[in-house]
């Protein structure tokens, strides 16, 4: 059974979010402070932990890197009813795996744990085999799980069976289009979600991608961090209201 | 401007015609006692060769005075800005002077009447009232000066000539007056243009002081909203977590088998889902978010906000956005809401009941794109167009009137600009202008 550390100062919300977790067949255990959660850390194994971002005392984002330090394994997901946007942003790009926006809904908020439970992996794909490992590393060294690979038809092959949920795509390539493979893992793998990269203006092929559920189109050269971010925010993404 | 330098020219002109017809009242009054006294003092000495009680000069006095002076009288008291009234007084001031010369025998020193007259006859600024008395005291010392001469100069035999000597004067007189009659009406004319000008300055002035206050009381309103809107999402995200415990646990008991308890969970979702948008939609206006810039295709985009759109049966949505449309770069987030608050508000824009379209367009014009969100709905009243991007503004029983403020805000952010053509029953267009893009923010 997984157990999640869940920490957040406002007892109400935390007691009825627990609850919701249980229901769901999860074992929580809960902390009233981000001090507590690093004890209860030192001396328990979890498999997620679940913070909010405004605390008294220590914050769920200074948590998360004392967390990071301690037990790097362990995903991290931050909820935050408030616009703090730096403080997000900062989350976002050291390797949170998600932060979801208060009110969020039972049911989204559980898919995303269930989905950071997974510890999924982002697969990289770029024909150019040097320039996908160097993504891969950058990204590892943020504290992602990353995989990297350079041609789309092995790509799709690999996504059927290993634990992956992103899969960051170079638009142009020989062989197989980072457009077509957005298609075809529309059809064969809707769970995943597809960010493509492109050193070219590629309209045509934007828009393909687009068109197909691509979450985000990034222009060549990104920072690792800011292709952490898009990844982190794909990941929380909030149910279309 | 103009027509208000104009209308208060004519203001002023006004006032002074019945200033100065309200003092011709008190003059005309005065003259006529001075007449009646001047006739029982003066005449019969003058005239001493017919000595008499009452003299006839008396009777002149009181009956021809009391007629000259009655019909202005009368006119400046009822008509006071009347062009006529000011004709009349003129004719009756001239007329007075012949009179009172010839009360006096013909005294020279008499004839300052007419130069005295002319000069508060002046005081009405019209050319016109001096040249009809003028006119009138000229004709007059010519037929006396035929008929009559003791009683205009004096004596017995003056020069033919003589008339045309006084009239020379009199001419004198009239160009100094007509001459300052012009220029005083030019400095009224000046002085209405300055303040005309002063209430225009002074009525922006004050235009500018209520957007100032509105802005400033709508960003206090905003905060304030933010922080409330800010501190109900944790007691909301509460509720909702209870919320949907108790729906699952409820919906697995006996519970479930009583209608109303699944009504009212479903109610209690629906209105936790209610409060959640109106906070959002405060938190969209007031706050500010920073842009997150990145190539987003427009027509996927399109789609992904039909889908959001709450829709109506019978109101189709069209997406038109060109297929090889350059892509922009843009806050895919923000834009999005951006659309979903236009189109949402063009499907609730057709009349209920009514079957209509909504369409969206797209094109690229000198660089910039032009997005098009156009509805053949009920329209909007001109009248209202400059007030619907204004937060709190509402048409509608329900809504927080923050939709197209959100729009407004949103697209300034993003450096575009928004415009809407409408007619009322045909349908309203809302056009959205992207600017250009360099290069390296572009993605085409």
């Amino acid at each position: 059974m997984a157990r999640i550390l869940l920490v957040d100062d406002e007892q109400s919300l935390r007691v009825t979010l627990a609850a919701n977790l249980e229901l769901e067949g999860m074992e929580v255990v809960e902390a009233e402070s981000g001090e507590r959660a690093l004890e209860l850390l030192r001396t328990t194994p979890f498999d997620l932990i679940l913070s909010d971002i405004r605390m008294n005392g220590m914050s769920g984002a200074e948590l998360f890197e004392r967390a990071k330090e301690l037990r790097p394994e362990i995903p991290v997901v931050l909820m935050t009813a408030f616009a703090l946007e730096d403080v997000v942003r900062g989350a976002l790009r050291n390797g949170v795996f998600a932060v979801l926006p208060k009110p969020f809904d039972v049911e989204h908020m559980s898919r995303t744990v269930r989905r950071a439970l997974k510890r999924p992996a982002v697969l990289v794909v770029d024909d150019q085999e040097e320039q996908a490992r160097a993504t891969a590393d950058a990204l590892r060294k943020i504290g992602l799980r990353v995989e990297a690979i350079s041609d789309g038809a092995a790509a799709l092959r690999l996504m059927e069976d290993r634990a992956i949920d992103i899969c960051i795509v170079d638009l142009v390539m020989p062989g197989m289009s980072g457009a077509e493979v957005v298609e075809r893992l529309r059809k064969s793998r809707a769970d995943i979600t597809a960010i493509v990269v492109s050193d070219y203006a590629v309209p045509e092929l934007m828009q393909r991608a687009a068109a197909n559920g691509a979450f985000a189109c990034l222009r060549k050269p990104i920072a690792a961090d800011e292709l952490a971010q898009v990844v982190a925010e794909a990941r929380g993404r909030a149910a279309m209201r | 401007m103009e027509s208000r330098t104009k209308d208060l020219l004519d203001q002023h002109m006004r006032e002074n015609y019945r200033k100065t017809s309200r003092l011709f009242s008190i003059l005309l009054g005065a003259q006529w006692v001075f007449g009646i006294l001047l006739a029982v003092v003066i005449s019969p000495r003058s005239w001493a060769g017919l000595a008499s009680a009452t003299h006839v000069h008396i009777y002149a006095a009181v009956f021809l005075g009391g007629a000259i002076t009655s019909l202005p009288l009368f006119l400046t008291l009822t008509r006071p800005e009347s062009q006529a009234t000011r004709l009349v007084v003129g004719v009756a001031q001239m007329l007075w002077s012949a009179l009172l010369i010839h009360l006096t025998g013909g005294r020279i020193e008499t004839h300052f009447h007419v130069f005295g007259s002319l000069a508060f006859l002046a005081f009405y600024r019209d050319w016109k009232v001096l040249a009809v008395a003028t006119v009138v005291v000229a004709s007059d010392h010519l037929l006396r000066g035929i008929f009559w001469p003791e009683s205009v100069y004096g004596i017995a035999d003056p020069a033919w000539w003589r008339f045309l000597e006084h009239a020379a004067w009199v001419v004198f007189e009239d160009v100094v007056l007509v001459f300052a009659c012009f220029r005083g009406i030019e400095e009224m004319r000046s002085i209405a243009r300055q303040r005309a000008e002063l209430e225009k300055t002074f009525a922006e002035l004050e235009r500018t002081h209520q957007i100032v206050t509105r802005t400033e009381k709508l960003a206090a309103v905003g905060q304030l909203a933010a922080s409330v809107g800010h501190e109900l999402r944790n007691p909301l995200t509460a509720i909702r977590n209870a919320h949907a415990y108790i729906s699952k646990r409820v919906m697995k008991s006996d519970a479930a088998s009583d209608a109303r308890t699944v009504q009212f969970l479903g109610l209690q979702e629906r209105e936790i889902h209610a409060c959640n948008r109106i906070i959002s939609d405060l938190l969209d206006f007031a706050r500010e978010r920073p842009l997150d810039l990145r190539p987003c295709p427009v027509r996927p985009l399109i789609e992904e906000a039909f889908s959001i759109v709450t829709g109506r049966d019978g109101v189709s949505l069209i997406n038109e956005v060109p297929v090889d449309l350059p892509v922009p770069a843009l806050d895919k987030g923000q834009f999005r809401q951006v659309l979903v608050n236009l189109i949402q508000n063009s499907v609730e824009a057709m009349p209920a009941g009514r079957a209509g379209t909504v369409r969206v367009t797209a094109a690229m014009d000198a660089g910039r794109w032009r997005i098009g969100v156009a509805d053949d709905g009920a329209g909007i009243d001109p009248e209202l167009h400059a007030k619907i991007f204004e937060p709190l503004f509402t048409t509608k029983s329900k809504g927080t009137g923050l939709g197209l403020a959100v729009v407004a805000t949103m697209l300034k952010r993003h450096g575009c600009s928004i415009t809407l053509q409408s007619e009322v029953g045909r349908g309203t267009r809302f056009e959205i202008e992207l600017p250009a893009q360099t290069p390296s923010a572009a993605a085409a």
